[in-house]
């Protein structure tokens, strides 16, 4: 199954495991992000996505990654990612041996695939991972862009579409998960946050297809939730939340009971608190 | 010679030896009953006498008596009477003659209110008194001299009771039967005829079971009895008795208190009431009269028909367990409270407050606290009117109770339109009013209004008043439009809450006044009010003024529009001023003139949109505010409308500069330099003064110098974005006067917390009031010097911890997948592979983090207890040393004291100190988080809680001085306390959450149980208090430092950790020890 093929680059590698956009994902700019990631990715400057969860990160970067494959003539632009958690280790994203019918077989890990293939490697929520993993995002993000392969003794020098974004979310920075500065100062930082109520009713209207007043109430109900941010919610309602409640309403649940379940319950089990959501719930929609 | 004359003659001998009275009152008798009885009855009597005379020394005052009572007998007197009167009398002279005495001497008002036949009752009952000493026999006399006035009221069989009770009181004591009995007369007066039997039928028990009460229930009891509906009173009497047979010392304090309860209630409900006691009664006659003391304050939260649900909720509790049932009928349960609150309609802002602090701030974005719309009048800051609903700002203030539908979720609806149209004005910008901002729907007029003149005025919304003549005028068309553009704005914004809105509408304007009967110009704002409460059909106004009207419903409509700002209501206002004064304020006495319905004008053309000009009237200077034009009537202000409360612009504008000027920021627009108190007294009198006028008389004066200081203070204090940290919804902050870093006054935190009854097997609802402060500082050479006694213990301690930190990457083996080979397992997976064996595929292994997230809350104990010194009893073993030589002895003693005085006795208190300092220094190495607090207190209502270190301070000298201070103050109500401290724990995020317990281990408090003997109870609220911890994922830890401490904390803590530390040097070595175990 496994098919050896060559790259532009001219490394010699298995076939990856490709992230293949082939659809246009929707994204709608907020502010200039686009145009900063495209000169960032055309001077192969490493981009740090910050923001909550749900804020549309992920969905920035495929579109970018769809974006890029279309608009620079390349046929697709590959992406790799992976999210992190605290278990990550550097040999996780580099790769490993593996028992084999006849011993061991090395198999290359996402960001060896990356670096090989010139994709766009996605760290989400990179602080999770365990802190060895910084060993190979310096070399990777500064002027020698190399991935060095202990186990196998090889470095390998990154194709040229290759890119590192990663995210975090400084909301739950606390004093042990903050990004070190050595890490931090070598990427640009995009920041995102939850979309002005017009454009997020723009956004919940097209991702779900309710229709424009649903849409409107629904961006309001994340604006006032979002008032209660360190007020007994660790964060706020995200885009996605609201429109996974939109989606219910739109395909005929009543609308309280959708933001009941798609946005109250999701966000907290303080009784207190979601008795409070539920009742501006109730003011917004009847 | 005739009988008489025989008689007289032949005893004048015998009864010569006596004084003269004798034989007068012989005499006289013997005339008196000469006609009425045969001569041998007359003789027969007259023996009587004269044996009665020799019977005793001085039995001849009885005789005295008995003659007398020939004289005075009633003519319904028979032969029989007089004989029986004369046995009784022998009878009880042989016994007592001053018994005798009295008893002869009422024995004919006796026989007339009785009649002859009971004469020989009424004896019995008084020697039923008499138990042969003179006590008694006063007692009994007393009750012969009372007789005469006793019967008028009671008939005999009631005083055959009385005698009972009296009877039941003198065994305890003769004195307060005596008082008892003397004022039974009056007592019974007061009391209706058939309360009279049931009364004493209860004080019988009550002399039985606490006589001491006797006299209260005489002096206060039928005062008491009247506040029961007569019908009831029988059943009301038998209830308290029951509760007296019950040997309780306090039946009369149970009597007392319900008859009070009553006494609140509608005498009609009394029978409902008593009935249901009733049906309590078998079970605890306890019950059934705490139901009744309960049931105003019940009623406070019930509907009377959701009573018998209530009561019969608690009768099953009360079928299960007696002291479950009592708990719950003396409101001192949580399961009453819960059922209270299910049956209950009411909606209480204490309960509800947190929900729409929440929700107000999710509206708002702001922090706003929510209070009670008491607590704002209390501020004295200018709102005068109790009880409406306002905001000023930082807080918004709401109604305590909200009672005006049957459906809980109905008012909790009406409550949430009050909150949302307070919340709606600082969301929508009422306060926000600048002159520099244009409008959004009218054409700016103010600017012209303004240009070249110049203000004194301190907000620009008194800038913008100051404008008008007629201040209330305008104050009133300016709440109307900005209430209405408000209201738009949450039928617009908020679609959900329409419904209840529009109800409350209706129901305002179904209590609107009559229009017809109001002056014009009164009639034209009141219309305004009515169409911005949607009420269209509700507008009349007379036909040829009907334009006017038109003009102003339309001006009104115009801010009714998405984006309109505050600024167009102020437009709007100048414009529908213009309207109103040109409208005579006289009353339209022209019958031929309809009162008609209008339609508002639509689609104001540009004269309507533009307002230059003069504001009528006014600019002459003729017109002063509130003066009234020629023959027109005085203007008055419409109506309020409930659920939009008090709109005060100037008020909250002005309190939002004070502020800005305490915190030191920018002065605002109008005013570059500080306010001047005359600008802020004028404000305050032009901005309040028809209020004021309306609500007090007296001076204006005084009054705006108290709210002028009040409203300072209120600026001076940080707003409650600042003060507010907690958001616990049970706290009610009240703030030291003092300004600057460190007030004078500690600011104390009050909470609220429940406390087990473990005889209930129920939670008393808010029992204890926690009072939370931050320890005052001493001197931190304490724990510079505990640092320095035990340098060593320190230093193996640091060390014994910083052991703990490598361990903070483990290797695990055996894994699916892992960083490489574990070249174990990989052989393993070689050779059983070749052997044909299934290989087992786990050969990886990766170490894994072990992060160290814990939060460790230490409790000390404060208590008087912990003054105790340690040692005390090991002492002992130094008595042997100086064996009987004096000298020896002598030196022993100086040593002693010499020792003592240099490094005094420790104490318990001393210990829990010294290791606290030790753990700290421990966890500083390690890096948790730690808080250190203090508890002790007197009573339920006083349980003090002492910050010594909270979980986000950190270790300076200020913590290190107030560990000083730890010393040993009150009373230990372990539970409150450790329920706190639980309290402070939950509000870290910490994986891990200890809380150890530094205590002799003795929970005592004023309360705390039956007596100040009892432990159960207290052990048992302690215990429930460390598993409510350990619900919450908490450990606890008992740290006794007492070794006699065992016998309490092996009940409290039996299925959790408690280890006994005698002494600090074994600290060290144990610490590290015990607390990886609890971390890990």
């Amino acid at each position: 199954m496994a098919e050896v093929i060559t790259t532009p680059a001219g490394a010699l590698i298995h076939q990856v495991e490709e992230y293949n956009v082939e659809a246009e994902p929707y994204y709608l700019p907020i502010g200039d992000e686009i145009e900063l990631f495209e000169t960032a990715y055309a001077q192969r400057i490493p981009v740090l996505l910050k923001g909550p969860t749900g804020a549309g990160k992920t969905r920035f970067v495929e579109h970018m990654a769809w974006r890029l494959g279309h608009t620079r003539g390349e046929q697709r632009k590959p992406l790799i990612t992976v999210a992190c958690h605290e278990d990550l280790t550097a040999s996780d994203l580099v790769g490993r041996y593996l028992l084999d019918t006849d011993g061991t077989k090395w198999v290359d890990g996402p960001l060896t695939r990356a670096v090989k293939v010139g994709a766009i490697c996605y760290l989400d929520e990179v602080v999770e991972a365990r802190k060895d993993t910084t060993v190979l995002i310096h070399p990777l993000t500064d002027y020698r862009r190399l991935l060095p392969v202990e186990k196998l003794g090889q470095v390998i020098e990154s194709a040229d579409g290759f890119l590192l974004v990663i995210s975090y979310n400084p909301g739950y920075q606390s004093a042990l998960k903050d990004l070190k500065h050595s890490t931090r100062q070598r990427f640009i930082s995009i920041e995102f946050d939850y979309p002005p109520k017009d454009q997020e009713a723009e956004i919940i209207a097209h991702e779900s297809g309710v229709d424009k007043q649903t849409a409107t109430d629904l961006a309001k109900l994340g604006e006032k939730v979002r008032n209660l941010r360190e007020h007994g919610l660790s964060e706020g309602v995200s885009t996605r939340l609201l429109i996974y409640a939109a989606r219910l309403i739109h395909n005929g649940i009543p609308p309280r009971r959708a933001c009941q379940v798609g946005v109250t319950w999701s966000l907290t089990d303080d009784q207190e608190v979601q008795r409070s959501i539920e009742e501006v719930v109730t003011s917004i929609f009847e | 010679m005739t009988v008489v004359g025989d008689l007289l003659a032949r005893n004048q001998e015998r009864l010569s030896g006596f004084p003269a009275p004798l034989y007068q009152n012989f005499e006289a008798g013997l005339r008196a009953l000469a006609p009425r009885l045969s001569p041998s009855q007359l003789q027969t009597w007259t023996e009587t006498g004269v044996e009665l005379t020799a019977l005793s020394l001085r039995s001849w005052e009885a005789a005295v008596e008995y003659f007398k009572a020939g004289t005075d007998m009633p003519a319904n007197m028979t032969w029989e009477t007089l004989e029986t009167l004369g046995r009784e009398s022998i009878q009880m002279a042989t016994e007592s003659a001053p018994l005798s005495v009295s008893f002869l001497r009422s024995a004919p008002a006796a026989v007339a209110a009785l009649g002859p036949g009971h004469l020989r009752q009424w004896a019995d009952l008084g020697r039923r008194l008499y138990k042969g000493n003179w006590k008694s026999s006063s007692l009994a006399s007393q009750f012969y001299d009372i007789g005469p006035q006793l019967f008028p009221v009671l008939r005999l069989q009631q005083v055959s009771r009385l005698v009972l009770f009296i009877d039941e009181l003198a065994r305890h004591s003769y004195e307060l039967s005596s008082a008892c009995l003397a004022q039974a007369p009056v007592v019974m007066t007061r009391l209706d005829d058939d309360d009279r039997l049931p009364f004493i039928a209860f004080a019988v028990e009550l002399a039985q079971s606490s006589w001491a009460d006797s006299r209260l229930y005489f002096e206060r009891g039928a005062a008491l009895l009247h506040k029961v509906h007569a019908p009831m009173r029988e059943r009301y009497l038998l209830l308290s008795a029951q509760v007296a047979r019950g040997h309780n010392r306090s039946a009369f304090q149970y009597y007392e208190d319900a008859a009070i309860a009553l006494g609140e209630l509608e005498p009609d409900d009394h029978h409902r009431v008593i009935e249901l006691a009733e049906q309590l009664s078998p079970y605890s006659s306890f019950a059934a009269m705490d139901f009744i003391t309960s049931v105003p304050r019940v009623l406070y939260r019930i509907r009377i028909d959701e009573l018998e649900p209530w009561q019969r909720a608690g009768l099953r509790i009360l079928q299960q367990s007696h002291d479950g049932g009592e708990a719950y009928f003396r409101l001192q349960s949580t399961r009453g409270e819960d059922i209270l609150d299910t049956l209950s309609a009411r909606v209480e802002l204490a309960k509800v407050g947190e929900i729409l602090r929440l929700y107000c701030k999710a509206l708002t974005g702001r922090n706003l606290s929510i209070q009670t719309t008491a607590s704002l009048t209390e501020k004295g800051i200018g709102w005068v009117d109790q009880g409406r609903a306002s905001t000023e700002g930082t807080t918004v203030f709401l109604p305590e109770v909200m009672e005006r539908y049957t459906e809980k979720d109905e008012n909790f609806a009406a409550i949430k339109v009050f909150a949302t149209h307070q919340a709606a004005r600082l969301e929508f910008g009422s306060f926000e009013f600048r002159f520099g901002t244009a409008p959004a729907v009218f054409e700016d007029s103010r600017a012209a209004l303004i240009s070249g003149q110049q203000s004194s005025a301190v907000t620009d919304i008194e800038r913008f008043f100051d404008l008008f003549p007629d201040r209330q005028l305008a104050s009133d068309l300016f709440t109307v439009v900005e209430d209405g553009r408000i209201d738009a704005a949450i039928r617009r914004e908020y679609g959900g809450i329409r419904k209840p809105l529009k109800r409350m509408q209706k129901a305002a304007l179904e209590h609107r006044p009559d229009i017809r009967r109001m002056p014009l110009r009164t009639a034209f704002v009141e219309n305004l009010v009515r169409a911005s409460l949607d009420g269209a059909s509700a507008i009349l106004f007379p036909t040829n003024r009907q334009d006017e009207m038109a003009q102003g419903l339309g001006l009104l409509n115009a801010v009714d529009v998405d984006g309109a700002l505050v600024e167009d209501s102020a437009e709007a206002t100048l414009r529908l001023y213009r309207l109103a004064m040109s409208i005579p304020n006289v009353f339209e006495n022209d019958d031929d003139i309809e009162w008609d319905s209008v339609e508002p004008m639509e689609g104001m053309d540009r004269s309507m949109m533009d307002a230059s000009g003069e504001l009528g009237g006014g600019q002459s200077g003729e017109m002063q505010p509130g003066d009234v034009g020629q023959g027109e009537e005085q203007y008055a202000s419409p109506d309020d409308v409930d659920y939009r409360g008090d709109f005060k612009p100037e008020l909250v504008q002005l309190l939002m500069k004070l502020r800005e000027n305490a915190q030191g920021g920018d002065a605002g627009e109008m005013s570059p330099t500080p306010l001047t108190e005359e600008q802020l007294k004028e404000l305050l009198e032009k901005s309040m003064d028809f209020d004021l006028d309306a609500l007090m008389e007296g001076d204006l004066d005084s009054t705006t110098g108290m709210f002028m200081t009040n409203l300072m203070k209120e600026a001076g204090t940080p707003s409650s974005e600042k003060s507010d940290k907690q958001g616990d919804p049970t706290s009610d902050n009240s703030t030291g006067e003092g300004e600057g870093d460190e007030p004078l006054i500690p600011i104390i935190t009050v909470y609220y917390y429940d406390e087990w009854d473990f005889r209930a097997q129920d939670y008393k609802p808010r029992w204890c009031a926690v009072k939370e402060q931050k320890l005052e500082q001493g001197e931190d050479n304490f724990y510079e010097n505990t640092l320095r006694e035990h340098a060593g213990l320190v230093a193996q301690t640091r060390k014994q911890f910083e052991l703990m930190k490598p361990e903070l990457f483990r290797k695990i083996k055996r894994l699916p997948e892992g960083e490489d080979f574990d070249l174990d397992s990989a052989i393993e997976w070689m050779i059983e592979k070749r052997a044909g064996v299934n290989p087992n595929e786990k050969i990886y292994w990766r170490r894994n983090k072990i992060e160290r997230d814990v939060a460790v809350a230490f409790l000390i104990d404060m208590s008087a207890s912990t003054d105790e010194e340690i040692n005390k009893k090991e002492k002992k073993y130094d008595d042997d040393d100086y064996g009987d030589d004096p000298r020896k002895y002598l030196s022993w003693w100086v040593s002693k004291r010499r020792q003592e005085l240099t490094a005094p006795p420790k104490r318990i208190i001393d210990l829990e100190k010294e290791s606290t300092v030790l753990l700290m220094t421990a966890l500083e190495t390690i890096g948790d988080q730690y808080g250190i607090y203090g508890f002790s207190g007197y009573g339920r209502d006083n349980v003090e809680f002492f910050v010594i270190k909270d979980f986000d301070e950190h270790l300076d000298s200020a913590i290190k001085q107030r560990l000083d201070k730890i010393v040993p103050i009150r009373s230990t109500r372990m539970g409150p306390a450790i329920r706190h401290a639980t309290y402070k724990l939950r509000m870290t995020d910490a994986k891990v959450k200890i809380l150890v317990l530094l205590s002799d281990g003795r929970p005592q408090d004023h309360g705390y149980g039956r007596d100040r003997t009892e432990k159960e109870y207290a052990i048992h609220d302690t215990k429930q208090a460390l598993n409510e911890a350990k619900r919450e994922g908490i450990t606890p830890f008992a740290l006794p430092v007492d070794r006699a401490g065992h016998d309490y904390l092996k009940t409290m803590c039996e299925d959790m950790g408690y280890e006994v530390v005698a002494d600090i040097e074994a600290l060290p070595s144990r610490l590290p020890t015990l607390y990886r175990r609890l971390t890990e």
